[in-house]
């Protein structure tokens, strides 16, 4: 089958999704969960009263069935306990649906972890954020291209001018030599193994405008190439994910 | 021969939008109409000796000389395959099995045959090693001069991006494969329609041609091969093509890719200074009323007929729905419009996120679109963009 001959009830819930958006306030609790293969990431937003799903919302990035299944599953879910909501399977929704194509399963499934998530949350009153890592390990390569793309605090910017550049998060310098940097490069990524920019909000807003790229919980692995820098290996610490990312040069 | 007459041509249903041209083109009327009398009346067979069979033998040949004169080679030079996929398997298949050493150059953003050919080669004891390219999709012309040994053999280079549409600085690197005295081979399915190829001038020893991309049948392509490049059949049989691919020549197809290519010889000049209006207003359209989109691919080193989008927090798929339920066809490199789930590994290679490959629209146009179309996308793209987005956990703006 391919990948978008959907039923008519998924193109219905695709084309008019119920219940989007997020839900705030403190006695709310957030599923969060990504798939990085399919490039799926969701959000499931419940209020739950006197044990039962009061209110349900939801955000996704995906494909049209990621889209068509968390729509679902906030309808199969309103009213239901708290304990019937967690029972409801991935098989479930795609039913509800009518079917999803067979290399879609894996979606519908992220629509029900999505939801469990959100309840385990309930459950545990889990909502603070992890304590945030500081510390960048070591790099693998760094001395091998010392003269081929990786560059430690002092910088001749025109040599970078259309290059693709990586830089690490090293506070408030590092974030206004990305910011110039965008002005003559196509592509400035900056990676940071935290939460937030150094820890600063209003450093993400200015890499945000100059359209600088941040990587978050993010941190370089190792860096490859013949002669000069190629690729640079990163671990996605959110995900525990490793892969490879093209670019011509990084600023340590 | 003139074509002087543009048919009055309708691709698909009345009401469809055809931005999808890299995928499937259809077949110019004028080709088809030429092609029919000889699937029944003029079927004769090449290798026959009486006078249908001779008659064939006449098309075949005018047309090998056609195909020649479109880029500019010897009749000769021309072989006949299956398409282009046969072309770049011959090629780097037949050429790695005849010649000495063992090593061979491809680029991260070859069409998917190349690459899988080169796996099957690795496989067989051959080395293979790809070239990086830039943000915009050029080959590093330094990273590929750093990669040829003593032992390589053969670089093959797409002319231009089949996704992206970036054209690469072909004479420079079949100046240095020359230089070098390595076989170049290129793949030059996305430019055949765009660019007036010249084999002889350029230095190319080897290319891949496709029938349909000129708006011919499929099932027909063409390798070029240079006087002197020897190759290994893959196809063995009555010897037909020099020897170099077997099997009754498809001489229906082959005729369609000879008016095809007598066409677009002529027209093509026309076409891509449309195609390039087109395609200024699309670029234009879409970055300045979509906030936080951007351009994949070289803003000028790029085929006419290619725009190439990227949008912040959305995927590709939904949004190919999204414009399919406005009875326009695109194209995406997202991973969930594929068969194996992964993103294009060209937008990979251009150093895209994997988010932001998912996120990507591929607009290719042809001869058959009008100017309504590109006002007609430009008119219903940025809501179907805002709807998308309004549903992203990723979406930041407004």
């Amino acid at each position: 089958m391919k990948s978008t001959t959907y039923s008519d009830k998924v193109l219905d819930h695709f084309r008019n999704p119920r219940n989007v958006g997020v839900l705030e306030g403190e006695d709310i609790a957030v599923g969060r969960v990504g798939n990085p293969v399919c490039g799926d990431l969701m959000e499931i937003y419940i209020k739950v009263e006197d044990n039962t799903i009061k209110d349900i919302k939801f955000k996704t990035f995906g494909c049209g069935s990621a889209i068509a299944t968390a729509s679902m599953i906030t309808e199969l879910a309103k009213g239901k306990s708290v304990e019937e909501a967690e029972k409801i399977t991935r098989k479930d929704v795609a039913e509800e649906l009518d079917g999803l194509p067979p290399i879609k399963m894996h979606c519908s499934n992220l629509a029900a972890d999505a939801l469990r998530a959100a309840i385990k949350n309930y459950k545990k009153k889990e909502n603070q954020p992890e304590p945030a890592k500081t510390e960048f390990m070591k790099i693998t390569g760094v001395d091998r291209f010392k003269d081929g793309g990786v560059y430690h605090k002092v910088v001749d910017i025109n040599r970078l001018k259309d290059k693709r550049v990586i830089i690490l998060d090293r506070g408030e310098d590092s974030v206004s030599r990305a910011c110039s940097l965008q002005k003559i490069s196509p592509r400035v990524i900056f990676i940071t193994p935290n939460q937030r920019v150094a820890f600063n909000r209003n450093f993400e807003e200015r890499l945000r405008k100059a359209r600088v790229k941040i990587l978050f919980e993010s941190e370089v692995l190792e860096i490859i190439g013949t002669k000069t820098v190629e690729k640079i290996k990163i671990h996605d610490l959110n995900e525990d994910e490793v892969y490879e990312l093209f670019a011509d040069a990084i600023i340590l | 021969m003139t074509w002087l007459l543009m048919p009055e041509q309708q691709c698909g249903s009345e009401t469809m939008i055809y931005f999808d041209y890299q995928s499937s083109r259809p077949v110019d009327s004028r080709v088809l109409k030429t092609m029919l009398p000889y699937f029944d009346k003029k079927f004769g067979n090449p290798s026959s000796l009486h006078e249908i069979g001779d008659e064939a033998t006449l098309i075949l040949e005018q047309s090998r000389s056609s195909v020649a004169e479109f880029i500019n080679a010897e009749p000769e030079e021309i072989i006949f395959t299956s398409g282009a996929t046969e072309a770049n398997n011959l090629a780097l298949i037949g050429y790695a099995f005849r010649n000495r050493g063992n090593h061979i150059i491809i680029s991260e953003i070859e069409h998917i045959s190349i690459h899988n050919i080169a796996k099957y080669l690795q496989k067989n004891g051959f080395e293979v090693t790809k070239v990086p390219v830039d943000f915009y999709g050029r080959i590093n012309i330094d990273a590929l001069k750093q990669r040829i040994t003593d032992k390589t053999i053969l670089i093959s280079i797409t002319y231009a991006s089949n996704e992206v549409g970036t054209i690469q600085e072909i004479p420079e690197i079949a100046g240095l494969c020359r230089e070098k005295e390595i076989a170049f081979h290129t793949d030059a399915v996305a430019a055949e329609p765009q660019i007036h190829i010249d084999v002889k001038n350029l230095g190319i020893d080897l290319m891949s041609l496709s029938s349909n991309d000129i708006y011919g049948p499929k099932g027909v392509g063409v390798l070029y091969i240079r006087k002197g490049i020897r190759l290994n059949p893959l196809i063995l049989g009555g010897g037909q093509e020099f020897g170099l691919r077997s099997g009754t020549e498809n001489i229906p197809g082959i005729v369609g890719m000879k008016i095809a290519a007598e066409i677009m010889s002529q027209e093509m000049d026309q076409e891509v200074a449309t195609l390039k209006g087109y395609q200024q207003r699309l670029i234009k359209g879409v970055l300045e009323n979509i906030p936080d989109s951007y351009l994949n691919g070289h803003p000028r080193a790029r085929l006419a007929n290619n725009v190439h989008f990227r949008f912040d927090g959305i995927e590709g798929e939904s949004l190919l729905l999204g414009l399919k339920d406005k009875g326009i066809s695109v194209s995406t490199g997202s991973a969930c419009s594929s068969k194996t789930l992964e993103p294009s590994h060209t937008l990979i290679a251009l150093g895209l996120l994997h988010e932001e490959a998912h996120g990507s629209l591929q607009l290719t146009m042809g001869r058959f679109n009008r100017a309504q179309d590109i006002d007609t996308l430009l008119n219903v793209l940025p809501d179907v963009v805002r709807k998308l987005r309004k549903l992203s956990p990723l979406y930041k703006g407004v």
